[in-house]
């Protein structure tokens, strides 16, 4: 271990989004850098090679974790996951997103990576965009054009492309606030208990309005080259949901998903797979759901 | 690019003068002679290279020099009190948590972590810690049970 297996680079911690910004202008190749747990891998495959790292997660509000009843949820880019699985708000008021951010990765991992650079490195396999998908979170980001708003909805472009401009830098991150009746459960198969080797992945959640299951969402990840919400299934769950509703709603998650063969698992078996996990999935959600007392 | 950091590591203050693509592995190993850290994977999924940083366990391998500029690191080597063993480093030893050996650093950061949140783990608490540690050897049961026996003796 006596050579330094990291190609030279710059490490440059800016104080300023200006300052940022005037980086990502120049004509240098210049990397963004949050835990660096996937930036760092590339470097060293070689598949990078960047003349600048910025690292971005001492810039101002970037650290910023802020819940508010009527206003929702704010979590600055560089919040770390291990945050999502210790916060107090999110336990309380984001359980999904808490349920799922226990399962990404490991502790080590979780402690150093960042909620900008996992949502913007825009794995097709992303559990943590799956649960903020069901959540509605807005990305805003600044460039010097200015600020933005962007759906997570609309961020994802599919094979790890997104809704970023080259200069543009994921601020933070909002969650609209939820009724206390919201329920979620994220269930996935892999063939690793880090998460690693995905074979299907799915979250769901809804809330209670009166009687009325309401504000379905169905998020997949694994199936399509970008994480999803599947619209067209959730409408058939709107209200009271029977068998007939769970089965349609599935058909049309199927017919609306494109997994690939892995060298670990095959297509028709990862639908299955999703299959089965959703399907317990939307079962656990109206059985909580209508357990609550009125 | 050259990089003046300072930083605490095992409670003794350091300063050094780094390059931006060193790592903190590299620093500690390399520089400080602190060997404990073990380079494993260099891909972040194998813990050997565990230290704690301002209270978290990371992978060294994944951390930048320059990041870790006020930084306070603890390695393997802070565990003990001189020649007094941390009770999970006796508990380890006593119940054959160590094959080995390469594992073993990086397991006890993590246990170490655990530990300073919670005092007394159930069994599938320190799994979860260990998600990031992986033993070659397949000693995770007597891994586990160290760091249960540990647990219950600090009371």
């Amino acid at each position: 271990m006596e050579t330094r297996d990291l190609k030279p680079f710059h490490y440059i911690r800016p104080e300023s989004l200006q300052e940022a910004g005037r980086y990502l202008a120049s004509e240098e190749a210049v990397k963004l850098l949050g835990g660096g747990n996937t930036l760092l891998l590339q470097i060293r495959s070689g598949q990078e090679s960047p003349d600048i790292l910025l690292d971005v997660k001492h810039l101002p509000g970037f650290g910023d974790v802020r819940y508010h009843h009527n206003q929702g949820l704010k979590l600055g880019a560089a919040v770390n996951l291990q945050h999502l699985v210790v916060g107090l708000e999110i336990r309380r008021h984001y359980p999904l997103l808490h349920q799922t951010a226990q399962k990404l990765a490991s502790p080590q991992v979780r402690n150093r990576a960042t909620i900008g650079g996992t949502l913007a490195w825009a794995s097709p396999i992303s559990e943590l965009a799956a649960a903020m998908l069901c959540y509605d979170a807005v990305c805003h980001t600044w460039s010097p054009r200015g600020h933005r708003e962007i759906p997570l909805a609309e961020f994802y472009l599919g094979d790890y492309q997104t809704a970023l401009a080259r200069d543009e830098i994921i601020t933070h991150v909002h969650l609209p606030p939820f009724p206390n009746r919201t329920y979620g459960i994220y269930h996935r198969q892999t063939v690793r208990h880090d998460g690693r080797r995905m074979i299907a992945g799915a979250a769901v959640l809804a809330y209670r309005k009166q009687q009325a299951l309401t504000h379905w969402r169905i998020a997949v990840l694994g199936m399509d080259n970008r994480p999803k919400r599947i619209p067209d299934a959730e409408a058939v769950l709107e209200g009271t949901p029977g068998e007939a509703e769970i089965a349609r709603a599935l058909e049309i998650v199927q017919e609306q998903i494109h997994p690939a063969d892995v060298d670990y698992a095959r297509a028709d078996y990862r639908r299955a797979s999703l299959n089965a996990l959703l399907k317990q999935a939307i079962t656990e959600v109206i059985h909580h759901l209508q357990s609550i007392r009125s | 690019m050259k990089h003046h950091i300072s930083f605490t590591i095992n409670g003794q203050s350091m300063e050094l003068t780094v390059l931006s693509h060193q790592t903190l592995l590299e620093v500690i190993r390399n520089d400080l002679r602190l060997t404990g850290a073990k380079h494993g994977c260099s891909t972040g999924e194998c813990g050997a290279c565990s230290v704690i940083m301002n209270g978290e366990v990371v992978n060294a391998c994944m951390v930048l020099a320059p990041e870790v500029d006020g930084t306070d690191i603890l390695t393997v080597e802070g565990l003990s009190d001189g020649e007094e063993l941390h009770p999970l480093q006796k508990s380890f030893i006593d119940h054959h948590g160590v094959q080995c050996g390469y594992c073993a650093p990086g397991m006890l950061i993590s246990a170490k972590a655990l530990l300073s949140r919670t005092s007394r783990p159930h069994e599938e608490e320190i799994r979860e810690a260990l998600v990031g540690n992986l033993c070659r050897c397949g000693a995770y049961a007597d891994i586990i049970k160290s760091i249960q026996v540990a647990s219950r003796a600090r009371r």
